[in-house]
């Protein structure tokens, strides 16, 4: 008999209960980034979009556009930008549309 | 039936189409659906990742989804890779070999447009050589992130991304 079977009876069920529940480390999985308006410069924007290896990020006049499908969740620009950005924590990404994962993020100064 | 379409005729795109698709698929796989996996190009780690579904951490076939070897068996084409030119006509055999209803399902930043730009080698983005109907990031896409996309390509679950709009003090 296999092992793990015999590890998973003296542990408890092991089976996640996605979609009923959410598993709480599913948070920490590498994930788009949520970018902080009131710290996202131009000058910084620019930087980031230079620093995306998958051209996920693009600047847009007053606008950061960044493509969620694009990224790949390597996580430079949250090394780059410091407060501007933190990781989103979301994993469930599924889109009917490709245009449902192209988000505008305002630049400083450009707040409405 | 799709007629044997040429390579590179997408079929029916849009939203509307898209939509009324994925209702089909919904109404008929909702408890049972046969998922074909083809690699167009991948590095293997969507691969692996879709390997994981059926470990029993997330035992896919709870859901009722399961993986089937022939596409004829299959309701749902799971893509991944960047839809390399050299697997064209691969691809859009298993794509005409599967009946309708079909659903097609992109997944990982290759597909999507994210890794590589479109030249000789490979198409780019997976839209190009057929009728996407659900879109899952990541690179590669966590096993639960392909669950979700799997349920919501059956309708069991919403997707929720569009709401999102990755900006601090918007709703996220």
């Amino acid at each position: 008999m296999a092992l793990w079977f015999l590890r998973g009876l003296r542990r408890g069920v092991v089976t996640t209960r996605y979609p009923a529940v959410v598993d709480p480390w599913a948070a920490k999985l590498p994930s788009p980034p949520v970018f902080v308006p009131g710290h996202l410069t131009a000058a910084l924007a620019d930087q980031l979009v230079a620093l995306c290896p998958s051209n996920a990020l693009a600047r847009e006049g007053t606008h950061l556009v960044l493509d969620v499908g694009a990224c790949s969740g390597c996580g430079r620009c949250l090394e780059a930008a410091g407060q501007a950005a933190r990781p989103s924590g979301v994993f469930e990404l599924a889109a009917t549309s490709r245009e449902h994962l192209v988000k505008r993020v305002p630049l400083k100064g450009d707040l409405l | 039936m799709t007629p044997a379409s040429p390579l590179g005729d997408v079929g029916a795109t849009g939203e509307e189409a898209a939509a009324a698709r994925l209702k089909e698929a919904g109404a008929m796989f909702g408890r049972s659906l046969h998922i074909r996996t083809v690699d167009t190009g991948s590095c293997a780690v969507c691969e692996s990742e879709i390997r994981l579904l059926l470990a029993p951490h997330y035992d896919l076939h709870r859901l009722g989804f399961f993986f089937t070897p022939a596409p004829r068996h299959a309701d749902l084409l799971l893509v991944t890779g960047p839809a390399a030119r050299a697997m064209d006509i691969a691809l859009q055999k298993t794509y005409d070999a599967m009946p309708e209803p079909k659903v097609v399902v992109a997944v990982g930043a290759c597909p999507l447009g994210g890794v590589y730009a479109q030249d000789a080698l490979v198409h780019g983005r997976l839209d190009r050589v057929l009728p996407v109907d659900v879109w899952v990031p990541g690179c590669p896409p966590s096993p639960l992130a392909l669950l979700q996309g799997l349920l919501v390509a059956v309708g069991r679950l919403s997707a929720k991304v569009g709401g999102l709009s990755f900006c601090e003090g918007a709703p996220l």
